[in-house]
């Protein structure tokens, strides 16, 4: 059920999103999507709450952009390789949405902690903590969330290995076995 | 009255007394507790019968769904997503399917919406009914259970004679639905559908869990244990509501009418007659009455939508390998639970580059420490029953 009208309209918030934090419009399909400086993160995020009406906290997490990933395919072409963070706000009555993403270094990644803007960030920025090793500078429990204390690693990092399929590669040969040439008669 | 001196010491020797020092105890709730439906470990502080700092423990269940999204290929992934919220596994897969499709471009046949809507609202009156029959009996009262139960198998057996599945139909196919199970044999000629009999069955169930509903109404709604045990309990502010993410039918009982179903395009709602209920006080009680109020819509939006069902394909035209242009989309959909979403970022691979799973119970349950604080600790249960959330929908 896609219509033209959805992206058109779509562009425009995205637009008028940029404009009010000072961002730019960033390319996804039927999704406002804004980029804003690191260093401007939290306060663009409360101007978006505050003049956008965007005040439902929908979700935040991160994109691990990495050449040479463990897991999964790699990307088809080079990329520099950094974490896209990732925060989705939401109106309550028109239901508008809009992603707003900052770009943070490969190395010892940092942020602001949005919660003193939204409440409601604090387990989701808990999770991107022990999943991608970002650390939210004002978090006041910056603890593991889903894995167990002293956990080593940040297991959404394209580097890091599943262990799984270190184990036993699939799909691959134990899915499918090659066709006996003659059958044995019964 | 005054007591006899012995009396006295009888007591305070039993360690009962109105002036009893109730020093900060740890209590720890979980991770088995019935009420919790599933594996959630609360750690509060109480004092005397007052609880502090509730801090919610979770984990338990997480399967890394995320991180498994991105070795596996889109048509593999629907079998995992049915997994998150496995009381309402069907409805887990819409948005899923509707982002991969429109990065492909693809737009599945109108008789493929419909029959994903009627499951879709299937999905939710099971989901509710579940939530109808388990928060009376974590109140103590036990009898509505065997109404709701009856009628969810009613329902399940309708999602089964279609899907072939119970919890995890996995029914869904990239631009369309599967060919239906129960359409008789498998051949490559026939054209498979709907099982026989399957819309005036609808009708049928549907007449049913509306009359339950009344029951079920009857039942609780005039209780007066049911209600002194959740008016005005764990009131949620919609301001908080909406600062913590909290979505669906928790959202909409704190008087925010919002729902996805209204403002998206993900199914076909907009062809619908239905109204959204709000609550007043956003308290246990509204909660409750939201979820019994919400299986009425569903089921007249069922009713509508066998009524008007089109003929034709179930399936539209799509390769024969699935591959994802490249590109960025987030497509959410109202679950039962609330807002349920998926980021998807392709390559143009077979599978996900990065898939960001927003389930609805992960943020619901956020509000906890807020909600909880300084509450009864009996309330705690009542509060958390009416949260109705699902371990495997919060751990992912």
């Amino acid at each position: 059920m896609a219509d033209a009208e959805g992206s058109e309209e779509d562009a425009s918030l995205a637009a008028r999103a940029a404009e009010a934090v000072g961002g730019v419009v960033l390319e996804a399909l039927e999704t406002a999507k804004v980029g804003v400086a690191a260093d401007r993160w939290a306060e663009a995020l409360r101007v978006a709450r505050d003049d956008l009406g965007l005040s439902f906290f929908s979700w935040l997490s991160a994109v691990h952009w990495a050449n040479d990933p463990q897991v999964g395919d790699a990307l088809s072409a080079e990329v520099t390789e950094r974490f896209e963070l990732l925060c989705a706000l939401s109106d309550v009555t028109a239901g508008e949405l809009v992603v707003f993403s900052t770009d943070l270094e490969a190395t010892d990644p940092s942020i602001d902690s949005l919660i003193d803007v939204f409440p409601g960030a604090d387990w989701h920025e808990r999770e991107c903590r022990e999943m991608f090793g970002i650390t939210f500078a004002g978090h006041p429990r910056p603890e593991n969330l889903y894995l167990p204390n002293g956990f080593v690693g940040h297991p959404l990092l394209k580097s890091f290995p599943l262990l799984s399929r270190e184990v036993k590669p699939w799909p691959g040969e134990v899915d499918v076995e090659d066709m006996p040439e003659v059958m044995e008669g019964g | 009255m005054t007591m006899a001196p012995d009396m006295v010491r009888h007591l305070s020797g039993a360690a009962v007394s109105v002036e009893l020092e109730t020093p900060d105890m740890t209590l720890n709730i979980g991770p088995q507790h019935p009420s919790t439906h599933g594996v959630l470990r609360l750690v509060a502080k109480v004092d005397g019968e007052r609880a502090f700092d509730v801090q919610p423990v979770i984990g338990y269940m997480h399967r890394g769904y995320e991180k498994l999204s991105e070795v596996r290929n889109y048509p593999q992934i629907t079998a995992l997503i049915n997994r998150i919220d496995w009381v309402s596994g069907y409805a887990n897969e819409i948005p899923f399917m509707v982002a991969a499709e429109r990065l492909m471009g693809v737009e599945p046949p109108d008789r493929a919406q419909f029959i994903r809507l009627i499951l879709t609202e299937m999905a939710r009156i099971s989901s509710h009914l579940i939530f109808q029959a388990s928060y009376p009996l974590e109140l103590g009262a036990a009898t509505p259970l065997f109404f709701a139960l009856r009628d969810r198998e009613r329902v399940l057996d309708l999602i089964e004679s279609v899907t072939g599945g119970r919890f995890h139909p996995n029914f869904n196919r990239i631009g369309g639905v599967k060919p239906a199970v129960g359409a008789g044999p498998v051949t490559r000629k026939t054209i498979q559908d709907l099982p026989a009999g399957f819309l005036s069955e609808t009708r049928d169930a549907m007449d049913r869990v509306l009359s339950t509903a009344d029951q079920l109404e009857d039942l609780v709604a005039g209780n007066e244990i049911v209600l002194a045990r959740t008016k005005d309990i764990g009131v949620i502010p919609p301001e908080v509501a909406i600062s913590y993410g909290v979505s669906g039918p928790i959202l909409r009982a704190s008087g925010v009418p919002f729902d996805l179903r209204k403002v998206s395009d993900y199914l076909p709602y907009h062809l619908f007659d239905f109204e959204i209920p709000t609550g007043e006080n956003g308290d246990c009680w509204d909660r409750w009455w939201i979820r019994l109020e919400e299986i009425r819509q569903s089921a007249s939006i069922i009713r509508q939508a066998v009524d008007s069902i089109p003929s034709g394909p179930l399936q539209a035209k799509v390769p024969r390998i699935i591959k994802v242009p490249a590109g960025e989309i987030y497509v959410r959909a109202e679950n039962p639970k609330g807002e349920m979403g998926y980021y998807v970022v392709s390559d143009g691979g077979l599978g996900p580059y990065r898939l960001k799973i927003r389930s609805a119970s992960f943020s619901n349950i956020s509000i906890l420490p807020w909600v909880l604080e300084g509450t009864l600790v009996p309330d705690i249960i009542a509060i958390l029953g009416s949260l109705d959330f699902v371990l495997g929908d919060v751990d992912r």
